[in-house]
């Protein structure tokens, strides 16, 4: 498989990996909380690093999941006490995780190298440099393989439960009514989230992973009366962003990442005017259509 | 049937019933809740014979809400137990069905009125399971029996209030409960959707179902109800309306000085 | 070291006042975003300071020919773009049915990720004093210059004097936005004023403690400051005091200790603050209204066994 193969397949199983969870991220209202776990990811590595000792290792991925859930879970617990308003209580813990990360880096704890600055803006193509080869044949970076194992985990998760998440989603109260488990669902799928943030974080960077979580599944929002049309939509806006930003960036010789997230801008933002414009003229025609009736 | 009869007053010692528990669709014991430090309910005694319509009436901030609520388990409770035909709730919660207050509810999410109505299976379909053909026939019948088959595939959100409400009773009655819990049913809908709801209260009753409502309009608590319980925190009184909803307990729940007339017409 | 020591160092001083100047201004004005129950906008802010900062350094170099690492025009640049980040997250939840929080993270990431390609289109060109995204992303305390103080002290009390300015508005727009526009208060020029503050709050800070951890300089103090009083004016003064002692705090910290950054020290310090306060304030706090709350409980158990006494078992 050539390199550019590789790293555009890459991106495209890294974004959908990361846009499918973001439809209920979107829907649960928890967009911000994926800006939390994604700090939170940098103490968790570090300490992964501590027990693992190899930058590589599945376990890194599991510890800093483990730190991402530690935020979402702090910060359902302090909004919980009542003693907090509004979305505080999302932005009190990662920073203070973040920091303490910071600290541990510089402190050479546990010999760590690490690029603090890496693990925020991440590099695709630096990725996608290590290559599966079988055979004396290359089979594309093994990265790839390692988002697509998220991928499919991903699938599965949200295929298996997609009745029980539609539910507790649209109405909690009711949910739990009918005796569904809603702060077990909710945690699981969070560290979902949180497992999906983390791998994605080498390829598109801790800051822009959110983009390919929340933005596709936006604009699809935007545009959809139906769940399963969003998730449609969703996967078609992250796999044409996928593709677009790759090429912008290509370009423009940047990050891979920045270009996907500005293209999702992009498209975020046509979508908007054109929803708007189509609502405005629905109501122009209807008040044209009682103005002129007699 | 046998229907308990277990008129009391406050204060008053609480009579044994005459027949066993099963007789009961539901009933808590000593049922307290406090939000926070403040007592919302005060060891509430109440119980509900099976194939009633019991009516829950009280003022603001009676407490009502969190009654049925705290039964069902969505508000813990400070003191006491309920109990559904003579089993706790998690033995039993496949025979009751809650109709929520439609606050709760998200109205922009992407689903359409079938889908909502649908999920009202979701309850026994377990952890992994879909609905199928038959849940979504059952989700069609509800919607005819509540007189909106021609809203199926409308967008939540599009829907007038008293719309959404007959969509919530569509949901609860694909559960095929039992009891059911209606939180407000009335509150704010048109007469159209009025007439719907109380029809469908009507083919319950001669199911011999149990339905326990939260109400607050005095005037159509005798057309609705049969049974009533007048609360205020505490149980003020509850039983056969004819023996529960008197001037004097009505006074007694709303806090009214004697003589205030606006009260008296519509009691027994 | 001593105090005195510490402070006749001119960069420990520097350091010192600049730094204690962030979290008074941040934790003051923070109150509001608090308020409002929109704290994560200043994360929101903070992202978009990177595209502000390198628009006004391109604009400062290739324009107008001057120093691009120039204070203020960083700041302008920052306040501009940061600006508008707000507009378009609030816009658009007026506009469709986005919910603010997935508004706020489509403008983070798009201001953010445009800061990302400008970013590349400066290292590719040469210009004088390009620094690296590192410097941005976690600032640096010990560069701060008497220029740079005095321009986010003078910034700063701008900010400060048009809350004090228009403090009527803003308590009664936070409060109870229906019942101000009812008064007559334009919603939507309040709004704008208020973020503006809290972008300034939000901006004069990057440079020194960098985007990634401005956002506590605004979030933990009002948090904190909550839990001990009742007040608008007392939450305003107590969450800049907050913010000022502890970022005093941990700079002395960080210097002392050596290696250690000082931006995360004092996110460290500002976040001991909250959970001290979270737990031992005497009317809110987890510990007294918990004991409070077991108390009650109690009492209320106590006095229903009573009442019921002479029932008791009769439903059994």
């Amino acid at each position: 498989m050539s390199f550019v193969l590789g790293t555009t397949l890459l991106a495209v199983v890294t974004a959908l990996a990361c846009a499918l969870p973001g439809v209920f991220v979107v829907l649960r209202k928890n967009s911000m909380l994926v800006d939390a776990i994604s700090h939170a990811v940098l103490p968790g590595i570090v300490v992964g690093y501590f027990f693992a000792h190899n930058l590589d290792s599945p376990l890194l991925i599991l510890g800093a999941a483990l730190a991402g859930l530690i935020v979402v879970l702090g910060s359902e617990w302090l909004s919980r006490t009542g003693l907090l308003t509004g979305d505080a209580s999302q932005g009190l813990i990662f920073p203070a995780l973040f920091s303490g990360g910071v600290i541990l880096v510089t402190l050479n704890f546990a010999n760590v190298h690490l690029d603090t600055h890496a693990v925020l803006v991440g590099d695709l193509n630096l990725a996608a440099w290590e290559q599966l080869i079988i055979g004396g044949v290359s089979w594309g970076p093994v990265y790839l393989y390692v988002m697509l194992a998220v991928l499919l985990v991903n699938l599965a998760f949200l295929g298996l439960f997609y009745s029980k998440l539609k539910v507790t989603t649209f109405d909690a109260q009711f949910a739990t009514s009918l005796g569904i488990r809603s702060g077990l669902l909710n945690t699981a799928f969070m560290f979902l989230v949180s497992v999906t943030v983390t791998a994605a974080f080498n390829a598109a960077g801790a800051i822009l992973v959110i983009a390919l979580v929340v933005v596709p599944a936006a604009t699809a929002y935007l545009l959809s009366t139906r769940l399963p049309v969003m998730i449609a939509l969703t996967a078609g806006i992250a796999v044409t962003g996928a593709l677009a930003g790759f090429w912008v960036a290509y370009v423009l010789d940047a990050a891979t990442s920045a270009g996907m997230s500005v293209f999702y801008g992009v498209v975020f933002s046509v979508v908007l005017v054109a929803t708007r414009l189509r609502q405005r003229r629905h109501r122009n025609v209807r008040e044209y259509a009682v103005a002129s009736s007699p | 049937m046998t229907v308990t009869n277990i008129v009391h007053t406050a204060g008053a010692p609480i009579g044994t019933p005459a027949s066993p528990d099963t007789a009961l669709a539901c009933s808590t014991q000593g049922l307290s809740v406090a939000y926070r430090a403040e007592p919302v309910l005060r060891s509430v005694d109440f119980a509900v014979p099976q194939g009633v319509v019991m009516g829950i009436v009280g003022p603001n901030g009676a407490g009502k809400s969190t009654l049925i609520k705290a039964m069902l388990g969505l508000v813990r409770p400070l003191t006491g137990a309920s109990e559904f035909f003579g089993q706790p709730l998690a033995r039993t919660r496949k025979r009751v069905g809650y109709m929520p207050q439609s606050t709760s509810v998200d109205w922009d999410f992407p689903t359409t009125v079938l889908d909502v109505v649908t999920m009202g299976t979701y309850g026994s379909l377990g952890w992994i399971r879909r609905p199928g053909k038959r849940e979504r026939a059952r989700a069609v019948a509800a919607l005819e029996q509540t007189g909106i088959p021609d809203l199926a595939s409308r967008q939540i959100g599009e829907l007038s209030g008293g719309q959404r409400q007959r969509v919530f009773l569509a949901r609860t009655l694909v559960q095929a409960p039992d009891l059911y819990f209606m939180d407000e049913p009335f509150q704010g809908i048109d007469a159209k959707s009025q007439q719907a709801i109380v029809s469908v209260l009507h083919t319950l009753r001669e199911q011999g179902k149990t339905v326990v409502i939260v109400h607050h309009d005095l005037a159509t608590v005798r057309d609705y109800c049969d049974h009533v319980t007048l609360l205020n925190r505490r149980v003020v009184a509850s039983g056969p309306a004819d023996e529960s909803f008197t001037c004097e307990n009505i006074r007694t729940a709303y806090e009214v000085t004697a003589g205030d007339d606006a009260f008296l017409e519509f009691a027994s | 070291m001593s105090l005195i020591e510490f402070l006749g160092n001119h960069t420990y001083r520097m350091v010192f006042f600049g730094t204690m100047t962030i979290g008074l201004v941040a934790g003051a004005l923070g109150s509001f975003a608090y308020l409002r129950k929109q704290s994560l906008i200043s994360d929101v802010i903070s992202h978009a300071a990177l595209p502000g900062t390198l628009l006004a350094f391109l604009t400062a170099v290739v324009v107008l020919g001057a120093d691009g690492r120039n204070m203020i025009a960083l700041i302008i640049g920052a306040v501009i773009v940061g600006t508008l980040a707000v507009l378009f997250a609030n816009g658009v939840t007026r506009v469709s049915k986005i919910r603010i929080d997935t508004a706020m993270a489509v403008s983070l990431t798009v201001f953010f990720g445009g800061g990302m390609l400008l970013m590349r289109i400066i290292a590719n060109g040469a210009f004088p004093g390009k620094g690296g995204i590192q410097d941005y992303l976690f600032g640096n305390a010990s560069v701060i210059t008497i220029a740079d103080l005095t321009t986010s002290i003078t910034v700063g009390a701008l900010a400060l004097a048009l809350m004090l300015v228009f403090w009527k508005e803003f308590a009664l727009h936070t409060f109870d936005p229906d019942h101000s526009t009812v008064l007559g208060f334009r919603a939507r020029t309040i709004d704008t004023l208020m973020f503006a503050t809290i972008v300034i709050a939000t901006v004069i800070g990057v440079k020194a403690v960098g985007l990634v951890l401005m956002v506590a300089f605004v979030v933990t103090p009002p948090a904190a400051a909550r839990q001990w009083t009742r007040t608008l004016p007392g939450m305003v003064a107590l969450s800049g005091l907050f913010g000022a002692v502890g970022s005093g705090v941990g700079a002395y910290l960080s210097i002392v200790l050596g290696r250690v950054p000082t931006g995360p020290l004092i996110v460290l310090t500002l976040f001991a603050i909250f959970l001290v306060s979270l737990l031992f304030s005497p009317r809110r706090s987890i510990i007294t209204r918990a004991i409070s709350r077991t108390r009650a409980r109690a009492a209320l158990k106590r006095e229903l066994l009573l009442a019921s006494a002479p029932a008791e078992g009769a439903l059994r």
